[in-house]
């Protein structure tokens, strides 16, 4: 590494990073209502997709009922806001009751380890539509509730979709920092340890049935946290919102954007909340069909999701350079290899690299 | 004084009988080896201590009973264990395997020198700390595997057939730098291995084990030194 | 290193792409129709509803027939020129659909999708949550939400939705229409209920015990529930069969829990008269399988005739429905959900409001639409009609009782 370089990249970066926050803080003022509509609805579900990678991506244990933590936290969230709390008692409330019954469900689900916490977590939005139809006091029952929260005050001079922007933004900011911070620590790389071999991670001490209870109630954390912002943007809940089935297209949404990345969870919000508008564009009778083209066609061509998108084409790029000039140091391109600081250096294996891996007999 | 302390240690797999009564005893910053044939039941050895197969007998580490524990317990007492086939974090870079071997420790400053130490200890890894482990050569691999469980700061580690699959240059090297290692750091060592030269140049006794019991147990030099070791794991 | 820098540079880039193709003057995107103070959607020659449903999904089959009743209808319309609204004008109507799978965050961001595509309204969407989740959106708005397919009362409250008017009869007014059929009949009834346990099956309960109150020869005599997630009803039957009840009032919204009962209760041996709400007593989906024919009545309401039925094969309302589903609705074969009828009816029920209202606003279109009475859609049952004048109920609420004659229902006049 050039020492121009190191010297250069961190001032690079921070530009970038202030370019793109100003971007942000700009964007509602300058967008159409629909397109911020259409981005607070992202954040709502890339949080959700972000608490799904945590425990999925990053650690490893399938989870098919993050929506479950979702509608949990949204009905929270209905709730503190129709008996009046203050709001941000209402956001750590939604956080903190998804957490715990996350905790709970993992302190039971994780001893079981494998298949069976998979089961378990099927089993949170099968049992939950129900019992969201039957807790009416608390729920509204099949009819749903709302509970408006999000209109913009008078004083910020802001259209409603604007002030939700900024609302989902903070929110979703935070989780991703945080998120970002948690995955490349200590933790994140006792996460990886665990998904790649747990007898390893134990081995250096590492329990990897703590590990994933933890994994799993941050996971529920950030449902509920996207539970907030789903009731911020839609202000309306029903048990429609935990169906099984939405906890399917979160994880396709996650395997889309990128597994085990942070910035494939904002893909796949983005995945998630466009390719249905899209697939509406194209024909509003052909939905499935054209979902699942787009789910398939973006699987073969980019397995590691579309977050792998820029490696591919500089792998590409760079196969097509080092074929024109092949007088470029050894070096430089050994450079090139993935980053050492990100934990998990996203899902797609770079075949060609792993010379003579040798596993054990 | 006594660090390590296996007695009459029994351990299956299942219905299958693995061990049946080895004993054996690693002192402060000795080094033992274990020595035998394919199933003799070296590696299970080397399990019953880190906690990973079910034991009967009584293993008592640094004054304490850990027979019953579980294996991330048995790490956090001061056990590091380098498994057969290295258990390397593929998708992980050099430097965060090694930073996760230290995931038990809090004093963050010397977790930095002592990465710097490993890479000093084995130079190959020096160009490639950014590298996923996936992409190392099998020698790299190995050396990694060691490096991580020395970032633990163990009391004792627990090394398996370390040059298995190594081209012998390079299985020396490992070993070369696994006995500068042990001179530099005190570090107990237990040591499995097929290659009893390599194993002899790391060891100051060894066991040999037979279908999971100790026919016989003694000092380096006496060991090399009997008929039937020469014949069975010398070469001649 | 070198890949975050590629990654924070991607989403500004991203975010600059996003921001370019979409911007453009934030405004509240009116004054794009023809006249000036009309209001978006509707300009001198056309008019655009939009109809967000379940397409995809466990509910696509009756969403899809909201979309093709309406399409079918102002399909013909357009065809024949178009609707002669009242401020002059003749406009055809555009009808724009968005699939929302029953998913309620789907159907407000459909919602959205419409404002922004100038919809002038939405209409005939089925399911009470994704109607529920852009209500208030709809409000705020002030775009119509108009004969949308939901049972739920909330719709056609006028002091809470001003924006907004159902079509289909709430609950409560099928299991009223049952109730008054029944106390009219002067026989003595003991009657034995079942229903779900949620809105659905209290709405039923509510309306058939308010009109059966002072009526001194009924009687209820055992009373049940289960979820709607149960997967058999067995012990609630027995339950039920033991009270001596001669009539069985069923609010079961499962087809085939609903099956299940009709051959439980036979097998225990207890053949009470039925009543079974509308949208489970299909004659060839549930009261054949179930067999039916062994109880000595089977009643159900609706308000529209059934083109299955013999009795309406040659009826010209149904010709010709059955024609234009066909040829306009991108429907071709015989409807399997009454929504295909309903929403056929919703595209008679707008063409009157169009017809009245005075100017190309939503203001008036909302006044022109609640001023409809007394209109007989085509495929309405004698004795049904559209009335929209009156606070609280839906734009349909009334509703005949019906035989079920062991092929398909015919009216019944008098119980028995």
């Amino acid at each position: 590494m050039s020492t121009a370089a190191t010297v250069r990249r961190p001032r690079v970066r921070m530009i970038l990073t202030a370019v793109l926050a100003v971007a942000l803080i700009a964007a509602p003022l300058a967008l159409p209502a629909f397109a911020n509509q259409t981005l607070i609805r992202i954040g709502v579900y890339a949080v959700a997709v972000l608490g799904l990678n945590i425990v999925m991506g990053y650690t490893g244990q399938v989870n098919l009922g993050q929506i479950f933590f979702v509608g949990l936290g949204a009905y929270v969230t209905a709730y503190g806001v129709n008996h009046g709390w203050n709001i941000l008692l209402v956001f750590f409330a939604a956080c903190a009751v998804a957490g715990l019954v996350g905790l709970l469900v993992a302190l039971a689900a994780a001893r079981l380890g494998g298949l069976a916490i998979a089961m378990v977590t099927i089993a949170l939005p099968i049992v939950g539509v129900p019992l969201a139809k039957r807790l009416s006091d608390f729920t509204g029952g099949s009819q749903g509730t709302s509970a408006r929260f999000t209109d913009a005050p008078d004083w910020s001079g802001l259209d409603n979709d604007q002030w939700q922007f900024y609302i989902v933004l903070v929110v979703s900011a935070a989780a991703f920092l945080l998120a970002r911070s948690l995955v490349r620590g200590k933790y994140g790389r006792a996460f990886a340890a665990v998904r790649e071999n747990e007898a390893v991670a134990a081995s250096m001490g590492i329990s990897p049935y703590r590990t994933k209870v933890l994994a799993f109630t941050i996971a529920s954390i950030f449902g509920g946290a996207s539970g907030f912002l789903y009731l911020a943007a839609v202000q309306y809940t029903s048990p429609e919102t935990l169906s099984f089935g939405h906890s399917i297209s979160l994880l396709a949404a996650m395997v889309i954007g990128g597994a085990g990345s942070i910035a494939g969870s904002l893909l796949g919000g983005a995945y998630y909340v466009f390719v249905p508008q899209l697939t509406n564009a194209i024909d509003p009778n052909l939905t499935t069909v054209s979902q699942g083209a787009i789910l398939l066609a973006v699987l073969f061509l980019l397995p590691g999701g579309l977050v792998s998108l820029p490696r591919v084409v500089r792998r590409l790029t760079r196969r097509s350079a080092t074929r024109r000039s092949t007088a470029r140091p050894a070096a430089e391109t050994s450079q090139q290899t993935p980053p050492a600081q990100h934990p998990v250096p996203d899902a797609a294996p770079e075949g060609p690299e792993q010379t003579e891996r040798q596993d054990g007999p | 004084m006594t660090l390590l302390e296996l007695t009459v240690v029994t351990a299956s797999y299942g219905p299958l009988q693995v061990l049946d009564g080895v004993s054996l005893s690693v002192p402060e910053g000795g080094s033992v080896g274990i020595l035998g044939a394919n199933g003799a039941g070296k590696t299970t050895t080397l399990r019953a201590i880190s906690g990973t197969v079910r034991t009967g007998g009584r293993i008592r580490f640094d004054g304490r009973d850990i027979r019953g524990l579980r294996p991330d317990q048995v790490a956090a007492l001061g056990i590091a264990h380098v498994p057969e086939g290295r258990g390397t974090l593929g998708q992980l870079s050099v430097r965060e395997n090694l930073l996760v071997g230290a995931y038990l420790r809090k004093d963050r400053k010397a977790v930095a020198g002592d990465i710097d130490y490993c890479l000093d200890l084995f130079p190959q890894l020096q160009d490639r700390v950014g590298s996923r482990a996936a992409a190392l050569s099998g020698g790299e691999q190995q050396m990694l595997a060691v490096g991580r469980a020395f970032m633990a700061k163990p009391k004792l580690l627990l090394l398996d057939e370390a040059s298995l699959g190594l081209a012998p240059s390079t299985a020396k090297a490992v070993y070369e730098a696994i006995r500068r290692l042990r001179l530099e750091s005190g570090i107990a060592m237990l040591v499995v291995e097929q290659n009893a030269n390599l194993a002899f140049s790391l060891v100051d006794t060894a066991t040999v084990l037979e279908t999971g019991r100790n026919v016989l147990t003694g000092s380096s030099a006496e060991l090399k030194g009997m008929d039937e070791i020469r014949r069975a794991y010398l070469g001649g | 290193m070198r890949k975050k820098p590629g990654g924070v540079l991607g989403i500004v880039a991203v975010t600059a792409a996003v921001a370019l193709s979409l911007s453009g003057c934030r405004g509240d995107g009116g004054g794009q129709g023809g006249g000036s103070a009309s209001s978006p959607g509707i300009t001198d020659s056309a008019i655009t509803l939009g109809i967000t449903t379940p397409l995809s999904g466990a509910t696509a089959g009756p969403g899809k027939c909201t979309v093709a009743g309406v399409s079918a209808y102002f399909g013909a319309v357009n065809a024949a020129g178009g609707v002669k609204f009242g401020d002059g004008k003749t406009r055809t109507v555009n009808i724009k659909s968005y699939d929302d799978a029953y998913d309620p965050q789907k159907s407000l961001a459909n919602f959205q999708q419409m404002v922004s595509d100038n919809v002038f309204a939405a209409t005939a969407g089925l399911g009470t949550p994704t109607n529920r989740a852009f209500r208030d959106a709809a409000i705020s708005q002030k775009v119509p939400q108009v004969l949308v397919m939901t049972g739920d009362p909330l719709f056609s409250d006028r002091k809470q939705s001003p924006w907004q008017l159902g079509f289909v009869p709430v609950y409560q007014n099928e299991g009223a229409a049952f109730g008054k059929l029944l106390a009219k009949s002067g026989a003595q009834h003991k009657v034995a209920i079942l229903s779900q346990n949620d809105d659905y099956g209290k709405g039923y309960v509510a309306g058939f015990k308010d009109s059966i109150k002072g009526a001194s020869n009924i009687s209820v005599v055992g009373e049940q529930t289960y979820e709607a997630t149960d997967t058999s009803v067995d012990a609630q039957l027995t339950q039920l069969a033991s009270s001596g009840a001669d009539v069985f009032f069923n609010a079961m919204s499962i087809t085939p829990l609903t099956i299940a009962s009709l051959q439980k209760a036979q097998q225990i041996g207890w053949k009470p008269i039925w009543f079974l709400p509308s949208n489970t007593s299909s004659p060839t989906a549930i009261l054949e399988p179930g067999g039916a024919a062994a109880y000595p009545g089977i009643y159900s309401v609706s308000f529209a005739k059934a083109p299955q039925s013999p009795a309406f094969a040659k009826d010209p309302d149904v010709v010709k429905f059955l024609d234009e589903l066909k040829q306009y609705g991108n429907y071709p074969d015989m409807p399997a959900f009454p929504h295909c009828m309903w929403s056929y009816m919703v595209g008679a029920t707008l063409e009157k409001a169009f017809q009245n209202m005075k100017e190309p606003t939503r203001d008036s279109f909302m006044t022109a639409l609640r001023d409809i009475k007394g209109l007989k859609a085509p495929l309405m049952l004698e004795g049904t009609s559209v009335d929209t004048t009156v606070d609280g109920q839906p734009a349909v609420s009334s509703v005949v009782v019906q035989k079920y004659n062991g092929k398909g229902y015919a009216t019944a006049e008098n119980f028995g």
